[in-house]
């Protein structure tokens, strides 16, 4: 639709801030993208794509988030050191001035029980749980001296996805999409999908937009229902129908419009269309089902059902179809040991298999079809786990609580280096030893490779130049290729 | 171009200073370097220098991050937000501003320099004064570099009346002081809008609701002077008004049914909710209304009322999750607490000063814990009981649970007898049913009486003897804490007075003392925006060194001190602005004014902006006749799909709400803080987890969506069929004209009944075809079609209905 135009003055400035009610501060910090694409009249399209600050290394971002946490040790950062401490008491030093959210008294040593070996021409080391990422594991990038402020759920996770632990502020995607808004105006440019049966602790504040306009909030794409909200016509309304409908709507607000001359109106009428064209584009992404055999027995799937296999299939057909920036939420990571729901024995092993095949065909589908080249993955969960068994109230099943001073993440594809471990943890792996990376550190190198200087990338809101890494944040420039 | 630059002065004094090939450079600089809110406003309205419209915004925008209040930054030894600071010889012993001498001040010398080592503000801050900026600094050293008090901390006086030339069309106050800024533009008003949309865009305005067509009816019979008034005053007078307005409070409330965080387990405060709509149906002074608020508890012989208005600051989060430390999040809704009550009363941004001096304006780190201070010595500590709590009720209401709990403990005593005799007769198992289900009984009719007394969280002091010793976060941590601090208030807003207490109601009378500058300008300006959709100072939520100018800075002061000199009466504020002949303008576009000032900032046309996310469910299901007038109670749960609430360590579900419920006014939906209403947040609503002073209008596709298809609005548009058959004659056409007064409160223009006709007769055709689908379209969800009417006609006009829903008018205030 090129309603908006057809007015001579669509490229004045002031003409392009009253666009979309957005007022003046919607575009106010983007240091002259958008006013660049207004003085030459381009668009004046919130989502409209727009250049970063400098050339990106990446051009869309699929973060795989494990909500929960789930256990280093376990996993990505072998500690032999554990294993032949298991069941002794943890030195004192690890309770002097410490927070725990459920460790009570002095506890013990927890060995991983799982093997870990070295896979790869790199030869990262990682564990018998993960048989699938030892064949992507030379595509990633480990670190394992990511650390955080936050020790509880909620926080933590509000934390990483918008900087500050309280919900208040833009989250990541909502940041990408105001930054470099989206290459498909079909699909919403930011889009959470969400398995596990649960929404993420931190809430729809992981994905919200914060005081930023809302139009940058995270769609959240369902299996179940709805595949967007509302995208559905009105049970006993066919496409033909709602198509005679909105021409209807159409002609009546066209006149309006000439009555007025708001054009709000003329936005109104292409944001009609638009949805119209969603209508269509949406089920069609979300409907997986007429992929071949071959990709279904890659990632696991089943069409029509709820999970993180069929959402990392997903999460490539949307950045396929240009949507910038697609976050995923798995929830059950949680491995405290209380029973045998979240036990380090019964429980893990069953999250690492419904998560370790799909996420990596999801590198290696990427790979083959040229996205991974300007596609940015991350893999994290919120914090890190204890080296100590927790043992709540006596629980004779084994898990680790929450512990924010080092954690495990990799990131692969656009931008950072294949094949490297980054930083290094002690060896019983509860401090940093060598190149810590904090949040805000990953925030600000996340937007450096979306070409995007995070100290610029900014939004006035009650007078100050808020960022995503608050007031701190430095690439970290080892991490990228 | 350059005439959309905005406050920074592009005179033709400091044009002549910049050279005419850097014209076109600078005004796309501007936009290109800065930005700033202030591009888009209207064209300036002085020609001189002045320190706070056109030098404050440069030195705050590019130079108090490291030069301004904070004296812990001042780097180099250099503050530039004083004259004093400013003049004084620096560590290198320059000056950084010889008042009269732009060329020995070293302040011109760094910031148009060209070596990037001597530039200032320097290469890592991305920014760069614009040539026109330089000289802008350069012409106010030349005059003196006279500083001034930042506008908004020099409480306001009700100047001289403006003199304007038509004075004919002036109503009151405020119109001369508008007209006055039009006509030094060279613009003129627009003519007064037609009584139908006058009366729908103040009916909703007031109440939330379009008029119905009664109402519509008797302000067109009535042709007298006073016909306009009276409907004012009739609006005005409704339940609807408190429960219209009670939104724009609780966003600043952050008033919500949840507790927030990862459980976000339910939180019984709607009895606050009610406590507002009726403060504001009865009109309670805007000073009081806040004092109880703060500080209703520490009132000599406080009511009921006055502890249940405590709740405002009990709408914090509380952090259930396994594993916290309360005294963390304690400490955090102490934190919400003080930024919330210097945003919604002061415009201040006062969280910065949480871990450091403010980089902007005058409130140091010492004086923000001053403020925690203040707020410190409340009982509640995050406990999952949320104590302290209070029974909110009348005393026979309390009474008679008393009796019943009473009577159940009797019950229980029975039951308990009886089970203990362990007799395994028929007669024994029969006395044990009997008095098992005495006992169900008695704790129904108990539980039923405490549902009507909820416990709400309120504040309340400590004792004496427990008092906290509150202490600075270094870098706002709680773990680290520093100096002690004695409760206070930032100066530089004015000193608490002698006689009050150092305490909550001290610093509550001192919000709204009449030495305050900012209550009440910070005030009317919110509700000026809600009628104009944007407020006198466009950042209604920051009066500080980093806000805009006024576009009509005595008219804020006018209004100001009128809402004080009115005892601090939201109707009369109300009454003052919708009377005038501003907003009473007309909102069509007029190309000439279009070209000076497309936002409108300067109100040479009437108000004309999308309904809030409230307002567009509450006019649809109005329209529809849907629309429960049932006023106050529990928070109700409405049509919502399915798996919105999935939270983890929760079980708790969204059942749908019977009866009347489902169509209550959408204030009363339940609000969960982190699974809030979808179709809301779509339009602009926020999460309610912390203070909103403002919601962003958004125009998107998503919002398309919801007024076309989400069952609420099919719903509606059902209603709005079978009314439009029932009410708007036998005529096709004239339902359609039907539907179209019943959502845009006016008669249809030339072509629009016809062109919902053709789509009708289409429709009619369609669905008389397709029998089995024309009775989904017409009864899913709203139910059964009723009596006498048919499907496909009825599945025809609800499409044509959805179609008048989600016209533009229908979705805004015209």
């Amino acid at each position: 639709m090129n309603l908006f135009h057809e007015k001579s003055h669509a490229t004045t400035r002031r003409h392009f801030l009253g666009k979309f009610g957005l007022g003046a501060l919607a575009f106010s910090l983007l240091d002259g993208r958008a006013a660049s694409a207004a003085l030459s009249g381009a668009t004046s399209d919130p989502m409209a794509p727009r250049a970063p600050h400098f050339v990106p290394r990446a051009k869309r971002v699929i973060y795989l988030h494990m909500a929960g946490s789930p256990p280093q040790q376990d996993l990505f950062d072998p500690k032999p050191k554990l294993t032949e401490l298991n069941g002794q008491p943890c030195p004192d030093s690890f309770l002097q001035m410490e927070r725990f959210a459920f460790i009570k008294g002095h506890p013990t040593i927890l060995g991983s029980p799982y093997k870990f070996a070295p896979h790869g021409q790199a030869g990262i080391t990682t564990s018998e749980l993960l048989p699938h990422f030892q064949s992507i594991s030379d595509e990633v990038t480990l670190i394992n001296s990511m650390f955080t402020d936050q020790f509880n759920h909620a926080p933590a996770q509000l934390f990483l996805y918008t900087g500050a632990p309280r919900p208040e502020r833009p989250s990541m995607g909502a940041w990408a999409t105001y930054g470099l808004g989206t290459d498909n105006s079909d699909l919403p440019g930011f889009v959470v999908l969400v398995s596990g049966g649960r929404q993420p602790d931190g809430g729809k504040a992981t994905f919200g937009s914060g005081w930023l306009p809302s139009v940058y909030q995270g769609v959240q794409c369902r299996t179940v229902g709805d595949p967007v909200l509302y995208v559905s016509d009105p049970p006993g309304m066919d496409r033909a129908g709602r198509r005679r409908s909105l021409d209807a709507l159409r002609d009546l607000n066209e006149k309006q419009a000439a009555y007025f001359g708001d054009d709000e109106t003329l936005t109104r009428i292409s944001q009609y269309e638009l949805a119209f064209r969603m209508q269509v584009s949406v089920p069609d992404v979300m409907d997986i089902s007429k992929e071949p055999p071959e990709v279904h027995e890659m990632y696991g799937t089943a069409p029509g059902k709820q999970s993180l296999a069929n959402n990392c299939l997903l999460a490539r057909r949307l950045v396929e179809r240009g949507v910038r920036f697609v976050q995923i939420f798995d929830w059950g990571w949680d491995i405290h040991g209380t029973g045998p729901s979240d036990d380090l024995i019964t429980h893990l092993p069953n999250k690492c298999k419904e998560m370790d095949r799909p996420v990596a065909a999801l590198i290696k589908d990427l790979k083959q079809r040229g996205l991974l080249d300007d596609t940015l993955v991350i893999f994290s969960g919120e914090f890190g786990r204890t080296a100590m068994n927790e043992a709540r109230n006596g629980s004779t099943y084994l898990g680790r609580d929450h512990h924010p001073h080092c954690f495990s993440i990799w990131m692969a594809g656009a931008g950072v280096k294949r094949g490297y471990v980054h930083g290094a943890t002690d060896e019983l792996g509860y401090r940093i030893t060598k190149d810590p990376v904090h949040i805000h550190d990953l925030q600000a190198t996340i937007l450096h490779i979306l070409g995007m200087d995070h100290e610029r990338l900014t939004y006035r809101f009650q007078g100050r130049d808020f960022r995503l890494t608050d007031v701190h944040g430095k690439v970290v420039k080892a991490l990228l290729a | 171009m350059s005439g959309s630059v905005g406050r920074v002065h592009a005179t033709s004094t400091i044009h002549a200073l910049a050279t005419a090939a850097t014209t076109l450079a600078l005004a796309s600089g501007l936009m290109l370097g800065l930005g700033l809110p202030r591009a888009s406003d209207p064209p300036p309205d002085a020609d001189h220098v002045d320190f706070n419209a056109d030098i404050r915004p440069i030195l705050s925008n590019n130079c108090f991050k490291c030069h301004g209040p904070d004296e812990a930054k001042a780097e180099g030894g250099l503050r530039l937000d004083t004259l004093e600071h400013a003049t004084a010889p620096t560590k290198k012993n320059n000056r950084a501003i010889v008042p009269g001498k732009p060329g020995e001040s070293e302040l011109i010398k760094r910031v148009s320099s060209s070596d990037d080592d001597v530039r200032m503000p320097p290469p890592e801050m991305h920014k760069t004064l614009t040539p026109v900026e330089v000289a802008t600094l350069s012409k106010w050293i030349e005059e003196g570099a006279e500083y001034k008090l930042h506008w908004s901390l020099v409480p306001p006086v009700r100047g001289e009346l403006p003199a304007v030339k038509n004075t004919a069309w002036c109503r009151s106050f405020i119109d001369a002081h508008v007209l006055a800024r039009l006509e030094k533009e060279g613009l003129s008003p627009s003519p007064e809008a037609d009584k139908e949309t006058l009366l729908r865009r103040v009916s909703l305005d007031l109440t939330g609701l379009p008029p119905a067509p009664k109402e519509i009816d008797d302000f067109l019979a009535d042709t007298s002077d006073a016909a306009y008034e009276r409907v004012v005053d009739r609006l005005l007078a409704s339940n609807a008004y408190g429960e219209r307005w009670v939104r724009l409070w609780l966003d600043l409330a952050r008033f919500a049914d949840t507790k927030g965080y990862e459980k976000d387990d339910r939180r019984t405060i709607w009895p606050y909710r009610d406590w507002v709509i009726r403060a504001f149906n009865s009109d309670m002074p805007f000073d009081r209304f806040s004092v109880a608020q703060i500080a209703g508890d520490l009132l000599d012989n406080s009511s009921d009322d006055d502890l249940v208005a405590t709740a405002f600051h009990r709408n914090t989060m509380n952090n259930d999750e396994g594993g916290t430390d309360d005294e963390e999040f304690r400490s955090a809704a102490i934190v919400d607490r003080v930024n919330t009550t210097m945003q919604v009363w002061m415009g201040v941004t006062a969280g910065c000063a949480q871990c450091h001096s403010h980089k902007y304006d005058p409130v140091s780190q010492h004086e923000y814990y001053g403020l925690f201070a203040m707020l410190d010595q409340t009982q509640d500590a995050d406990k999952p009981d949320e104590s302290p709590t209070f029974m909110v009720g009348t005393p026979e209401d309390k009474a008679k649970l008393a009796a019943l709990d009473a009577a159940l403990r009797d019950r229980e005593a029975e039951l308990a007898a009886s089970v203990a005799k362990n007799d395994a007769t028929d007669a024994g198992k029969a006395e044990v049913d009997r008095l098992t289900k005495a006992r169900d009984a008695a704790r129904a009719e108990a539980d039923a009486q405490r549902a009507k007394l909820p416990s709400i969280p309120i504040m309340r002091e400590r004792p004496p003897d427990q008092r906290r010793t509150t202490k600075i976060h270094i870098k706002g941590s709680f773990l680290n804490q520093g100096d002690p601090v004695e409760p206070g208030v930032p100066v530089a807003y004015g000193n608490l007075r002698e006689n009050q207490p150092r305490n909550r109601l001290g610093f509550a009378r001192w919000l709204v003392d009449r030495g305050n500058p900012l209550a009440a300008r910070v005030t009317v300006n919110r509700w000026w925006e809600q009628f104009f959709g944007v407020g006198l100072v466009e950042t209604v939520e920051d009066f500080g060194s980093q806000a805009p100018m006024p576009t009509h800075p005595a008219l804020l002061d006018a209004l100001a001190v009128e809402f004080m000199d009115h005892g601090w009466s939201m109707k009369q504020l109300c009454k003052a602005i919708v009377t005038s002949a501003t907003y009473r303008q007309a909102s069509r576009a007029r190309a000439e004014c279009m070209e000076r000032d497309a936002r409108n900032r300067l109100l040479w046309r009437g108000p004309r902006f999308r309904l809030d996310a409230e307002m567009l469910r509450d006019s649809a299901l109005s329209a529809a006749g849907l629309l429960s007038s049932k006023l106050y109670g529990p928070s109700v749960f409405p049509r919502q799909p399915d798996g919105i609430w999935a939270m983890p360590y929760s079980g708790d579900s969204w059942v749908l709400s019977a009866g009347e419920d489902r169509f209550r006014r959408a204030l009363y939906t339940f609000i969960r803080r982190t699974a809030p209403y979808p179709s809301m947040m779509t339009f602009d609503a926020g999460s309610r987890e912390s203070c909103l002073p403002r919601r962003i209008r958004t125009n998107t596709p998503l919002q398309a969506l919801t007024t076309l298809n989400d069952p609420v609005f099919v719903e509606a548009a059902q209603g709005l069929a079978r009314r439009a058959v029932l009410e708007g004659g036998s005529e096709p056409k004239s339902r359609a004209a039907y539907m179209i007064r019943l959502c845009i409160g006016r008669t249809p223009r030339a072509g629009e009944a016809e062109r919902l006709l053709s789509l009708y007769e289409g429709e009619l055709a369609h669905y008389t075809a397709h029998s089995d689908i024309a009775i989904k379209m017409a009864t899913d969800p709203l139910g059964p079609l009723p009596d006498g009417m048919n499907a496909p006609e009825l599945a025809a006009w609800t499409v044509v209905a959805n179609v008048v829903l989600n016209l533009d008018e229908t979705l805004t205030k015209n």
